[in-house]
């Protein structure tokens, strides 16, 4: 995710030469142990990144990030902090990375997640966050509020900034949690402007001389530098310094024309015309600026570094620099006195080498800046299609306020671009307006139109209409998205199969919201047809999540697996040729598989598809693969006789759960409640049919149906227990109910579920006969594909009338040897360790297994170690040890690969 | 499109004539009038205390804060911010 280029915002600068060592500023910063935060808050040229970066050059596990304009975006700027900390503590921060991308948390949850991570490491990280003031949005400063106020002891932030942040730093400092360091500590004292003058730069300056410039400077180190430059090879030093201190211009202006005046002209005109890059290299100087005397611009640049001349390696390969902040605007200044019309210029031949080089997003800024909206709005539109295919839509969307109404008006397949872009990032005001605007000029072309790519403009009636579907779901109305979604197929033909995938995933979508499987199952296979054929590996891994849920729903226990074992077919193939190490939604397609092996009563094959799932790895998940493979683990370790256990993976499952925009069918919180029920804790059953407000007189409504099935089975339980008569007919006129809505939809899943449960209803109300005929209704579509899990999950009362059927006998014996197998009750002794469950080389110690089991709370370091009575140090040395012996490097891996490991 | 992200896309064209209420920014030191480019055209003028006075309609507050974001990052340290009648300064 993060490119090349941009990799050197997180690399630590490097310490130049020729720079004084400001003892008493570093020992002050290195003392700072226990501060929550150390702010270095000055303005521009005080020396706050050198004195950073030379402070921790050579401390153990920093991570620094240099910020910039667009990290005021908190999603880019977490980004950027979450990768520089993993790289310095592997494995800590892959989890809230997980949830950042996934977009299936707040970003408070990503916080959260990382403090919980850091919170239990052996190891201390330090965090630099230079040019902080770039990136003080409301939305950023919020996240790192709470970092500051959640810190863990291990971290320690550091802010370098041009303005105080918007952070309680009034309450951090009356409570001496604050260390800063600020303009009048950082200005060069007389004794540092004396070293830097005459002991770096050896200018042989008399006392007077050096004191009469520490004066006019006021100790500001960028005025020093250009002070250093102005004077070098000059012959008067002292009658220079006093026409410096005699003259009341700004100082900079002072010395900065000095500096250009002591240019030969090619050199100036260079410095001039190459200010207006934000980042410098060889190839695109020579574009911009043309060569120097013949000399390229690689050369040029090292010249300017080899004079001092503000040039700052960005860079340890010295192919990208950035001028001084404070020199770049003098220059600005200057270009835009001499040659204002040269600016444009300057700015489209940058645009025209970003968009050679291939950086979209930096020709475009530079075609802004140029002024030249026709051309920012070509890049746009031409480079859509693969940032679109990159899942970069946040960059489209920066671009949206940028281009005004009239530019769209003629470019209607930019505007369908920029209102997809909006649509894909959550806003969807006024997309319908913009939908209109594009129509209006699809009904009347304007002689200006432009269309710069022709394949989308093919496309556009038909994406119109699937973005007009996309708005009507997004407001609920299900009729209109169904219906524009057919518009989009018709216009779509057979051509265009990325507009047939996502309006049949519309229309499934749709349908599924309401309970109508079959439509459901016909749109997202559709869908996943579509995208299989436009080579989106992933998302037709995705699609084919709920397309097996959806068989499996309907009772094809068949097509469920073989929907799953193609895409893996597909997966691999992907793999293969895009030579990745695997492919997002793998881990999902076994964790399919294993649903498939458990519906049949095979609990050790579904056991196996599990583990290889979790061996995968959190990157070959799509975001609802962590909490469902750990209801479907939680499922096996019951059935394993481990109840802690299982309770324990539903309480994560609940913390990791990601809608990921989906309908809730089978809500966690139900799922832990059917748990309480068969373990008999009815009393926290009753409690979640409060929390979850269910009532036996609930009218069915599909996306309440496995909350009012989880009721049904509570009421039974509790009338074992009361022998009350009326609860039976209760929970009798509420499954058939149930079973009414579920038949008229072929919702084959719960039509067995239920008529099981009106079976065992009749039962308990001695009506035998009734009882057999229910259940051979709910034997009928079960038998044929040996679905044996609806008749293990319904308790050992089933498993005695089962044999009662006739012509069922077959299937009383399967589900009689699955039982027995381990597929439903307490048959296996805990911790008998099953065939193929790998043991560990040094097995964990009991402390150590007890911070294990706390690992997979969301309690943080200090909080584990007050639970166990240790200390935290003591939490941070088990937790490492954990870590080696698990082979893994953060938290939820480690309790993930103990569950796999049964421990 | 924040000003940071673009402050080398002026072509130093004057914001005068676009509306907006008069300030008068003080400063502490002398800037030159090429400045005035930089500072969308304000008026520059320079005092005998050794300051200088920037004067001018300014479009919107966001204008404000882009041209008092200018100042600080020049490091130029700032007396007065003012709002002012339109006109010829005092």
């Amino acid at each position: 995710m993060v490119d090349a280029l941009v990799q050197t915002k997180l690399a630590l600068p490097r310490v130049r030469p020729g720079l004084v060592a400001r003892a008493r500023l570093t020992e002050e910063l290195q003392r700072a142990d226990g501060a929550a935060l150390v702010l270095v808050s000055a303005p521009a040229g005080f020396g706050k990144t050198t004195l950073l970066a030379s402070t921790y050059a050579d401390a153990p596990s920093v991570a620094w990030v240099s910020l910039d304009a667009r990290d005021g975006d908190a999603s880019r700027f977490w980004t950027y902090v979450l990768h520089a900390v993993d790289a310095v503590s592997p494995g800590c921060a892959s989890p809230a990375v997980g949830i950042l991308e996934s977009g299936g948390g707040t970003l408070a949850d990503v916080v959260a997640s990382l403090v919980n991570e850091l919170s239990v490491r052996a190891e201390d990280v330090t965090l630099v966050l230079d040019d902080y003031h770039l990136a003080d949005t409301p939305e950023v400063s919020e996240t790192v509020r709470l970092l500051v106020e959640h810190r863990p002891p291990q971290l320690r932030l550091v802010l370098g900034t041009r303005a105080d942040p918007a952070l309680p730093l009034s309450r951090l400092r009356a409570r001496g949690e604050l260390v800063e360091l600020r303009a009048a500590d950082l200005r060069f004292t007389v004794d540092e402007a004396g070293d830097y003058l005459n002991e770096i730069h050896d200018l042989g300056l008399t006392e007077s001389d050096v004191q009469a410039l520490e004066m006019r400077t006021e100790g500001w180190a960028a005025a020093l530098q250009l002070a250093v430059v102005s004077l070098r090879g000059r012959e008067d030093s002292s009658g220079f310094i006093a026409s410096f201190a005699g003259d009341d211009r700004f100082v900079v202006d002072f010395l900065a024309d000095e500096v250009l005046d002591q240019q030969p002209d090619p050199l100036r005109r260079f410095l001039l015309d190459t200010s207006v890059l934000d980042r410098l290299s060889g190839p695109l100087c020579d574009a911009v600026a043309g060569t120097v005397d013949g000399m390229a611009g690689g050369a040029v640049l090292e010249l300017l570094e080899r004079r001092n001349l503000l040039l700052v390696p960005l860079d340890d390969h010295r192919r990208w620099y950035r001028y001084h902040h404070l020199f770049a605007d003098v220059l600005q200044v200057r270009l835009l006195g001499e040659r204002p019309g040269d600016v444009p210029v300057l700015h489209g031949r940058a645009s025209d080498w970003y968009e050679q080089a291939g950086d979209v997003e930096a020709a475009v800024r530079h075609a802004f800046a140029a002024g030249d909206l026709d051309r920012a709005a070509d890049l746009i539109e031409v480079a859509t299609p693969d940032l679109r295919r990159r899942r970069a839509e946040r960059v489209l969307r920066s671009w949206v306020p940028a281009v005004p109404p009239e530019v769209l008006a003629r470019r209607p397949v930019l505007a369908s671009n920029l209102a997809g872009a909006l649509m894909a990032s959550n806003a969807f005001e006024g997309v319908s307006e913009r939908l209109d605007a594009i129509e209006s000029t699809l009904a009347s072309p304007p002689a200006e139109m432009v269309v710069r790519d022709e394949a989308e403009w093919q496309r556009l009636p038909a994406v119109v209409a699937t973005h007009r579907s996309g708005l009507a779901l997004v407001s609920g109305n299900l009729g209109a998205t169904l219906r524009q979604a057919d518009i989009a197929l018709e216009r779509a033909g057979g051509s265009d199969q990325l507009t047939v995938a996502s309006a049949s995933a519309l229309k499934g979508l749709a349908s599924w919201a309401v309970g109508d499987l079959v439509p459901a199952l016909a749109g997202y296979r559709a869908a996943a047809r579509g995208l299989a054929a436009v080579d989106y590996v992933s998302d037709v891994l995705a699609c084919t999540v709920t397309v097996v849920d959806l068989e499996l729903a309907l009772g094809h226990l068949d097509a469920a697996q073989q929907a799953a074992q193609d895409a893996l077919g597909l997966a691999a193939a992907a793999r293969d040729r895009l030579q990745v190490d695997v492919v997002r939604g793998t881990a999902d397609m076994r964790l399919a598989l294993a649903r498939v092996a458990w519906e049949r009563g095979e609990p050790d094959e579904a056991a196996d598809h599990l583990r290889a799932a979790g061996d995968l790895g959190d990157d070959a998940g799509l975001p609802q693969q962590p909490y469902r493979w750990r209801i479907a683990m939680a499922a096996l370790r019951e059935s394993e006789g481990d109840d802690e256990a299982a309770d324990a993976l539903l309480a994560e499952a609940e913390r990791v759960f990601n809608s990921d925009f989906l309908p809730n069918v089978r809500p966690v919180p139900a799922v832990r409640a059917r748990l309480c029920i068969r373990r008999g804790d009815l009393a926290a059953a009753r409690r979640w049919a409060a929390e979850a407000g269910v009532g036996a007189q609930d009218d069915p409504s599909y996306l309440r149906e496995y909350e009012h099935l989880t009721f049904a089975r509570l009421l039974l339980s509790e009338h074992e227990a009361t022998g009350d008569p009326a609860t039976l007919e209760v929970v009798a006129a509420l499954l058939e109910r149930l079973r009414d809505s579920a038949a008229s939809s072929s919702r084959t899943a719960t039509v067995v579920e239920t008529s099981i449960l009106l079976a065992l209803t009749a039962d308990a109300a001695g009506r035998a006969d009734e009882a057999l005929s229910w259940l051979t209704e709910a034997a009928a579509p079960a038998q044929a594909v040996g679905w044996v899990r609806p008749f293990l999950d319904a308790g050992p009362r089933v498993q005695d009338l089962l044999p009662l059927l006739p012509d069922a006998q077959a299937f009383a014996d399967a589900v009689a040897a699955a039982s027995r197998d381990g597929g439903s009750g307490a048959s296996r002794a805990p911790g008998q360790a099953p065939e193929g469950g790998g043991a560990l080389v040094v097995p964990l110690s009991a402390r150590e297994l007890d911070v294990l089991r706390l690992l997979g709370s969301d309690l943080d370091g200090p909080a584990i170690a007050r639970h166990l009575n240790v200390s935290l140090p003591t939490v941070r040395t088990h937790t490492q040890r954990i870590y080696m012996k698990l082979g893994v490097n953060n938290r939820r891996a480690a309790v993930r690969r103990a569950h796999q490991l049964r421990l | 499109m924040s000003s940071s992200d673009t402050p080398r896309g002026t072509t130093g064209e004057p914001a005068g004539g676009r509306g907006g209420d008069w300030y008068e920014i003080r400063v502490q030191g002398r800037l030159d009038d090429r400045w005035a480019a930089w500072f969308d055209g304000l008026d520059l003028t320079r005092t005998d205390e050794g300051t200088t006075v920037l004067r001018g309609p300014v479009t919107d507050q966001a204008a404000l804060h882009g041209l008092l974001h200018r100042l600080r990052d020049l490091g130029v340290p700032l007396h007065s911010v003012t709002r002012t009648e339109p006109g010829p300064g005092a």
